[in-house]
């Protein structure tokens, strides 16, 4: 597995020097451990004092991201040409700084990759509220993208889900590939 | 006609319990799997196959799910998609959409739906979390 998808930028909001920490993982994703982590998520949240609708735009948002790597990252124990039970490798992490919650997710993505969702995620960063709501509809209306393996509406739902604009970086991967890493904030 | 389309829950699909003997269609619980595509594809099939043969007809609809991801939300949308054409075809569909009242985007995609398609009489009702 990759080793740089541990490798945390947000030093402030760190596992290891944060107390906020409210989930981290970094390995395989498969369907079922997101089920698992799911459920873990989900119940740190309700045992925190969070309300109901802030919860699940988090959880909304990291079922959208694990997918996101699940489909998506470039560092795959499954052949190529498998469409299901798919199990490939990123990390998640939500964690709580200055009472907002950030969630970030990392994984590594081939340079094809790498420009369509730079470009997707550029259009997406200057959209307002409600440019944001308008091209969730519209694309719910839509055909899903050739290139989407879902409805092409991911990263609508996190834009949609998060209270700011998100933020990412593509960045050189030491093992060729590119790292991906987005960032939503609550 | 067939009369019934059974898919017990789990843990990131609903229950599917499509009684069309009865002209009653339930989706409750969870809705995100790893390909939305696929696992509500037979569903709609069969659900497009069961409205195509009514006729003035009365059609009951309850989905009281938790929570759906984006792909299964593009799923619900062409599933309403078919009631709203049995509706328009002279059928009188109901639809009970069940929501968390402290989830905004459930009750939000719900009013969506009833905008979208007048033509099926929409109930929207809140849940307690349990």
């Amino acid at each position: 597995m990759n080793q740089y998808l541990s490798d945390c930028d947000e030093h402030r909001a760190c596992i290891i020097r944060n107390q906020g920490l409210v989930f981290y993982y970094v390995g395989y994703f498969s369907q079922n451990i997101i089920n698992a982590i799911g459920d873990a998520v989900r119940l740190r949240l309700e045992c925190s004092e969070t309300p109901g609708g802030l919860r699940r735009k988090i959880f909304s948002i990291f079922i959208e991201m694990a997918q996101n790597i699940v489909h998506y990252s470039s560092d795959q124990l499954t052949p190529e040409t498998d469409h299901d039970h798919e199990m490939r490798a990123g990390s998640v992490c939500i964690t709580q700084e200055s009472g907002r919650f950030l969630i970030i997710c990392k994984n590594p993505v081939t340079t094809e990759w790498a420009q369509q969702l730079r470009q997707e995620l550029e259009a997406l960063r200057v959209m307002s509220v409600d440019q944001i709501r308008q091209s969730y509809r519209e694309q719910l209306r839509r055909e899903a993208p050739e290139h989407s393996k879902g409805a092409g509406l991911g990263l609508l739902t996190i834009a949609r889900d998060s209270s700011g604009p998100i933020e990412y970086a593509l960045e050189p991967d030491p093992r060729g590939d590119v790292l991906f890493t987005l960032k939503a904030t609550l | 006609m067939e009369t019934r389309l059974y898919i017990p829950p789990s843990p990131n699909t609903p229950e599917v319990d499509f009684d069309f003997a009865a002209r009653r269609l339930c989706l409750r619980g969870e809705s995100y799997p790893e390909s939305a595509v696929g696992f509500y594809h037979e569903i709609l099939q069969r659900t497009r196959d069961f409205l195509g043969g009514l006729e003035e007809d009365e059609i009951h609809v309850v989905i009281e799910l938790r929570y759906f991801n984006s792909s299964s939300t593009k799923m619900l949308f062409n599933l309403v998609d078919e009631l709203n054409t049995a509706a328009r075809a002279g059928n009188s569909i109901t639809l009970d959409w069940y929501h968390d009242p402290e989830d905004d985007t459930m009750l939000e995609f719900g009013q969506e739906l009833a905008d979208d398609f007048p033509e099926i009489h929409f109930r929207a009702i809140p849940v307690e979390n349990t």
